[in-house]
């Protein structure tokens, strides 16, 4: 019941907004989409913001409250080295780090040193130029075989390429079929799914009613007791022929139950009723005398939140000259000489 | 605690006195003292709440690694937006755990173990005081976790501690999605009600 209770409070006060926060905190959402979504929420919503710390603050109170356990000093020392390693290595690096190790100067060529040095040397140089076009001209001629070997596999390749190409398309067509089964089946799980959770929100709902009108017939039973013992400690006859199970009721609404108090000396009533639905829009409903003459309209009440009314009332004549009492919804302020809207209630006097 | 204290003639900065904004501060510094200073602090809590979901001492130690390496990369990121920095720091350690006993669900499905053996003192490792400590926290969180309804205790122990998801808890107890929200959310308010006068002061 204490459950029951908890349960109907929240909902009372539900809010779309909070509906996951809990769920964020404890870790327990299904999908990345519903977290980015909270996340959202606290990042721009104070009242969001304000909750997700409590609710944090008590999640934090779950971790610390669990039995120490003592992790081995090789935990701390791997930490540190790894920390001690910096950040991941990033290319250019990597790159000066291989310039480095290969011993590759990045200072000024050799060429432009020559230069520099004048043309003091020039005739020494054209002498060297000579030696070189020599040597270049037979590294040329290799460089131009290896180059024609090169093309002949490049070729080869080519060929390889092409048929890896076909098989890639032909992968590439499978998989695109595969990828639109796969979302018809999602979608007739996500009918499903969403199916499902109507059934669920429906059963909440069910739940709800069940607990309203619980709580409606408890009134209505203390309610009873209290217009008994007033009925009896004020002279008052108790008339109790409004259960809609008894045999001379006739009503559209099995839930509502009602009864009349009469006072032994004078004429004094009162009505009470429970357990009637809220009438249509512009109508209200109206207690009927019937069978003396005209029906006498006593009069239009509205009914709470849970269905009850009390009304009290003058008999234009004693109660056994009427046959039966009826409640009808008749328009508001619109009543007329007889009855003419939906009957909910009626009973006989004898 | 004070700021800063300086000992000697050398200005040595004792990190045992700085705040946790402070450490946290020199770690995004990539002060590597600092990341030593909040593993003596809070090291063992983070591993102890590894050990506690996992049950796996050696998987722990690896969450527990992934945790302050990720403080060590990510502490610059932290903003006052995301919590108190304990609340923050012990919110990864946990996501990164419920990450690993998902991954483990995935590969075999575990046996599950009755909440009460989760709240029994594991270790054999503890300190006498640490062990006083655990016990008096150990006893904390069973009062409150007593005075929560049976349908709450449930939901907290199949989501926090056991990494469910709030549709596989509807699934597994039978109830409506709803009514799993509405009890985790009373049972953490709950909880922080019992808890945070006798256990936040200590934090």
């Amino acid at each position: 019941m204490t459950e029951t209770k908890d349960n109907m409070e929240s909902n009372e006060n539900l809010d779309h907004r909070f509906e996951n926060l809990a769920g964020y905190v404890l870790g327990a959402l299904d999908h990345a989409e519903e977290r980015t979504a909270v996340e959202d929420l606290i990042e721009n919503d104070p009242e969001v913001q304000a909750e997700f710390e409590q609710l944090a603050e008590a999640a934090h109170l779950l971790a610390i409250a669990v039995p120490p356990a003592e992790p081995p000093a090789s935990l701390k020392t791997r930490i540190m080295e790894i920390a001690s390693q910096g950040e991941p290595t990033r290319l250019q690096d990597v790159v000066a780090e291989y310039i480095a190790t290969k011993n590759i100067s990045r200072s000024t060529p050799w060429w432009q040193h020559a230069f520099q040095s004048g043309f003091a040397v020039s005739a020494a140089v054209a002498v060297l130029v000579v030696v070189v076009g020599g040597t270049l001209g037979y590294q040329n001629n290799q460089l131009g075989n290896e180059i024609e070997t090169l093309r002949a596999n490049l070729a080869t390749e080519s060929v390889v390429v092409a048929n890896l190409q076909t098989e890639l398309s032909t992968t590439l067509t499978d998989a695109e079929t595969r990828v639109a089964e796969m979302k018809s089946e999602m979608k007739v799980m996500e009918d499903d799914f969403g199916a499902t959770t109507e059934m669920v929100v429906h059963q909440e709902e069910m739940v709800s009613e069940l607990a309203i009108v619980n709580n409606a017939l408890r009134q209505a039973l203390s309610d009873q007791s209290w217009l008994t013992y007033v009925a009896m400690k004020e002279d008052y006859q108790l008339e109790s022929w409004l259960a809609s199970n008894t045999p001379q009721v006739t009503t559209t609404e099995p839930a509502a139950s009602g009864l009349i108090a009469v006072r032994v000396v004078g004429n004094e009533a009162v009505f009470q009723v429970h357990g009637l639905q809220q009438p249509q829009p512009g109508f209200a409903y109206t207690l009927w005398l019937m069978g003396n003459g005209a029906p006498r309209p006593v009069a239009q009440f509205e009914v709470s939140g849970i269905g009850s009314a009390t009304i009290a009332f003058l008999l234009p004549a004693p109660l056994r000259f009427f046959s039966s009492v009826m409640v009808t919804q008749e328009r508001v302020n619109g009543i007329g000489s007889d009855p003419t809207g939906i009957m909910v209630l009626s009973a006989q006097t004898n | 605690m004070v700021g800063r204290v300086l000992i000697g003639q050398m200005n040595q900065l004792n990190y045992e006195e700085l705040e946790d904004l402070e450490l946290l501060a020199k770690i995004s510094e990539k002060d590597r003292q600092a990341l030593a200073e909040l593993y003596d602090r809070y090291g063992r809590r983070v591993f102890a709440l590894a050990v506690r979901m996992l049950n796996d001492p050696v998987g722990s130690e690896e969450v527990t690694q992934d945790v302050f390496m990720s403080v060590w990369r990510r502490g610059a990121s932290y903003t006052s937006k995301k919590g108190k920095f304990t609340t923050w720091l012990f919110s990864i350690a946990h996501n990164r755990t419920i990450d690993e006993l998902r991954k483990r669900k995935r590969d075999r499905s575990r046996e599950n173990t009755d909440i009460d053996d989760h709240l029994n003192i594991q270790s054999s490792d503890i300190s006498p005081a640490d062990a006083a400590v655990a016990q008096s926290e150990y006893l904390q969180i069973r009062a409150a976790m007593e005075k929560l309804p049976v349908e709450q205790k449930h939901v907290v122990d199949l989501s926090y501690f056991k990494g469910l998801t709030q549709t596989e808890i509807a699934m597994k107890t039978g109830q409506p999605l709803g009514t799993v929200k509405t009890r985790m959310r009373l049972a953490l308010k709950k909880l922080r009600t019992a808890l945070s006068a006798e256990i936040g002061a200590q934090a």
